[in-house]
Order: C-alpha cells, then structure tokens, then sequence
C-alpha cells in the first residue's frame, strides 16, 4: 500500500485532483465545490506552516554535519544552533509576549535585520555610482534618464524645480513600467509553463523523483 | 614613473570607500541636526491621502503589515502617518502580518501612535485588533481570504475575536479596505486571492525597490494608491500636518541623492577625461 502512495501516478494524481478542486470554482461559482475549495486551502496552509518543523530538522542535521566534520566555518555553526534554540525555547516556554522572547526579539533580532538593511544601502550607492558611465550612446542615454529620476527623487529638487516631477513620471511611467510589465508578465507565464509540466509529469523533482524515476 | 592617466585616472577609478564615507557623513550630519529644508509633494502621495479620505468612521480596514522589523525602518514615516489618519477617522482596524518579526511591531508602532490613541480613545479589543502573523504563504492568504472566521478564531494573545467588530467580516470582500505596507512578502497574495477576487479597493505603502513593480499595478487598477518609501510617508506627514521621522529624515534623504549625483558625474567627467586621452575606452577599470 505504502508503495502505492509512493509511486509518481499516485502523487500526480492527487496533485491534479487538488489543482482542479482549487481551479474549477474560479470559473463555475458552485458552493459546495467552493467550500471543499476552501476546505483544501485552509488544511494546505495549516499543513504549511507545520513543514517550519522540517526546516528545523534539517537545518540540526546540516549544521551537526558541520560541527561533527570540523569543516570551516563549523563554530559559526555551533553559534546558529544556540541561537536557535534559544529562540525557540523561550518562545515555546515563555510565550511570544513574554519579556525573554520580546527581548531577544527587540534587543538583538531586530537591530541586527535593520544594520543589515542600512548597509544596502551603502553598498547600492557605491555600485550606482561607479556603474553609471556614459560608455556609449546607450549608456549615456541611460544615465541621463537615472539622473532625472535621481534628481526627483531627492527632496528638495521638486520644491525649487516643479517641472521635474512631469519628466520623471514619463520615464517611470512608460520605460520603468514597460519593463516591470514585461518581468511580470515573464514571471507568471513562466510560472503557468512549469504548472503545465508538472500537472502533465513532465517536471516531479519537486515531489523527490529523479529522471526516469516511478 | 609618471601616472600614465593623472586626474582624470582618479576620478575615474575612485576607491569606493570614498562613496561610503561621503554618504556615512551627508546622511548623519542632517541626521542629527536637521536643517529642514522644503520639499516638494508628489501627486501620487496627494492621490494616496485622498483614497483615506474616502474611508468613514466605523469602516473596516485590513491593515496587512507585511514587512520585517529592517523594512518597517524605510516605511515607518508612511505607516505612523497613515494610521494617524485611521485614528482621527474613527476607523476600525484588522491588523495582520506577513513576516514572523511582525510581533515586534506593534509595541513600536502604538508607542508612537499613543498621543493619538490616547486622544481619541483608541483601545484594542474594541477599534482596533491585531490577529497577528497569520500570512505564512499564498494558500494562507487565498484561505482567510474566502473564509475569514474558519482560519482566524483568536487575536495575537490568544483572546477569542467574537463579539468584535470582526463578527462583521465573513471574507476578504467585507474589508472597507486594505491597506498594505509592503517589503514584497505576501502583498502579490493579498492581490490576487482578494483584491481580484472581492474587488477591495487597496492602498499600498513600499520600499524604494518594489515601487516599479507596485506603479504597473497602480496603473492596471489592481491598487487604488501608492506611497512610495520614506519620502512618501514624509510628504505624508506634511499633507496631514503632523511632522515626524519622514520629514525629519528628509535632509538626509536628498544630501544623499546629490552626493550620489555627485559621484556620478565625478567619475564621469574622469572616464571621459582617461579615456580621451589613453584611446583606450576599453581598458577602463572600475575598481
């Protein structure tokens, strides 16, 4: 039986099942069908959250490889398991809103996510400037439409020079939107070719089977 | 041996620790001593406070602060102005996360909002309530979109939610409206499994980087309103009359943009110069 539920049509099937089950009410509002629908959705995000637990799991397993085999960087290792169980316990004994969890939260989660986001900021500046060089006509016509979109941006320019408002707005809202359109547009036509392949068994890596795998 | 490239070789070719320092010193100077200089108010930020205004005392709204505590540094300005707002509206609010260091936000967030919480007799529970992080993915988003109660049954600290204003939502098209504060987790969700679904009307506050991709669906209709990044929530502020860190980050924000500008052009005006002079444009290191 176990064999069954293993194999590639099995776990193809129940994935077009559930496809169907979540894509059908889109088009033939049905309410029965749109409560299984909801039904799914909800037993998927509570099945979710729970792989959390897995990820884990797997970190343990990686970092105590690591440690065990002395490879470099396996003290730093033993650093992220501490952290780790230090946050978990304490949420799990204490609770989020208790004084152990918000402090570890406050006092050291979160200033060091907010230093690692102001140093971006140091980082995309030196490569913005140091890449903007008018190599050719092309490029010089690019760094001509980063100047006004960077010009508008600061404050003060649009208090002195109102106008540049009306020139930014046109770059970004036909070259800047164009390609954000195209990206998207790329990204959900890619995503809807790979549904296509794994509904039709084309693509099962995802489900841990290899090339020519049942 | 003489320099083969002189000036225009090192301006070119500037070390960019250079960049780092300038900007280190341009941005904490007006940092710690802001000059307050003027600013000017784009028409998308006039557009996003007029789409508030629209809202009514007792509407819904599904406050869905999708953001880490690192991105809530960029969009504090827009987030504090604009619940301000909410508050003096007499708004009711459904405040959720998307991201895990959501928890740390709240005590932050009406630590700063308590002159106007405290105002106007603003209290959790009964104006405003926080389900916590409840938007771990896209099918927890499509989930409570189609059926609220059946996915959130209590608040942050465990309290059940019946007998709140909440008993009013059934699904995602019962909101007033949503409005986002986005660094790009679950917004895109949020988009398609109820803005597109119910026809919620949304408003959304982002980062710096994800207002291209937010002005295409600004454009397709998909959002009603934009503010973008910390100097759409200063121009914010100013519009409301309520002067906070947007505004008095401001300086900051456009010291930093010329000295970037600056840089551009230095090195420019260099890489013109070294190359002119070698005829060797294509041997034009950046280090």
């Amino acid at each position: 039986m176990s064999s069954f539920f293993k194999s590639r049509s099995a776990q193809i099937t129940v994935l077009i099942v559930s496809f169907l089950l979540v894509f059908i009410p889109y088009f033939i509002p049905w309410g029965p069908l749109d409560w299984l629908s909801g039904k799914l959705m909800t037993i998927a995000a509570v099945t979710n959250a729970f792989t959390i637990v897995i990820a884990v799991y797997s970190q343990f397993r990686r970092s105590g490889r690591f440690i065990n085999e002395r490879r470099k960087g396996w003290v730093y290792h033993i650093y992220l398991l501490a952290l780790m169980a230090i946050m978990t316990l304490s949420g799990f004994i204490f609770g989020q809103h208790a004084g152990a969890y918000e402090w570890l939260l406050l006092a050291v989660v979160t200033p060091l996510s907010s230093v690692i986001y102001g140093i971006l900021a140091f980082y995309m500046s030196s490569a913005g400037a140091r890449a903007f060089r008018a190599r050719s006509p092309h490029a010089a016509l690019l760094l001509l439409a980063g100047f006004v979109v960077l010009m508008y941006q600061a404050p003060l320019t649009g208090a002195f020079f109102p106008g540049i408002e009306g020139a930014a707005v046109y770059l970004t809202d036909t070259f800047g939107m164009s390609v954000s359109r195209m990206f998207s547009i790329s990204v959900s036509i890619g995503a809807i070719v790979l549904g296509v392949r794994m509904l039709t068994g084309k693509e099962v890596a995802f489900l841990g089977f290899g090339e020519g795998d049942e | 041996m003489a320099d083969e490239g002189g000036i225009y070789k090192r301006m070119a070719t500037y070390d960019k620790r250079w960049v780092y320092v300038a900007l280190f010193i341009v941005v904490l100077g007006p940092l710690i001593n802001p000059i307050g200089m003027p600013i000017g108010i784009s028409a998308q930020t006039r557009h996003y406070k007029a789409e508030l205004d629209t809202l009514q005392e007792g509407d819904i709204v599904f406050s869905t602060w999708n953001m880490e505590f690192s991105g809530y540094m960029e969009l504090k300005p827009g987030v504090l102005a604009t619940h301000k707002m909410f508050i003096e509206k007499g708004v009711k609010l459904c405040i959720a996360f998307g991201h895990f260091e959501g928890v740390a936000l709240p005590p932050e967030i009406f630590k700063q909002l308590k002159k106007w919480t405290d105002d106007y007799d603003y209290t959790e529970g009964e104006d405003y309530i926080i389900i916590g992080y409840v938007f771990p993915n896209e099918a927890a988003v499509a989930a409570l979109a189609g059926d609220f109660h059946a996915n959130v049954r209590v608040d942050w600290r465990g309290e059940s939610i019946e007998g709140t204003f909440l008993d009013e939502i059934q699904n995602g098209g019962d909101f007033a409206m949503i409005s986002d504060y986005t660094t790009g987790l679950a917004t895109t969700n949020i988009i398609r499994h109820i803005v597109l679904e119910y026809d919620t009307p949304m408003v959304v506050n982002s980062i710096g980087v994800s207002v291209p991709g937010h002005l295409a669906n600004l454009d397709a209709g998909l959002i009603t309103a934009l503010l973008a990044s910390t100097r759409g929530g200063a121009e914010l502020e100013f519009l409301i009359g309520s002067p906070g860190p947007g505004l008095k980050s401001m300086d900051a924000f456009t010291f930093g943009h010329y000295s970037l500008i600056i840089f551009i052009i230095i090195g420019n005006i260099g890489h013109y110069g070294w190359t002119r002079r070698s005829g060797a444009r294509d041997r034009t290191g950046i280090r």
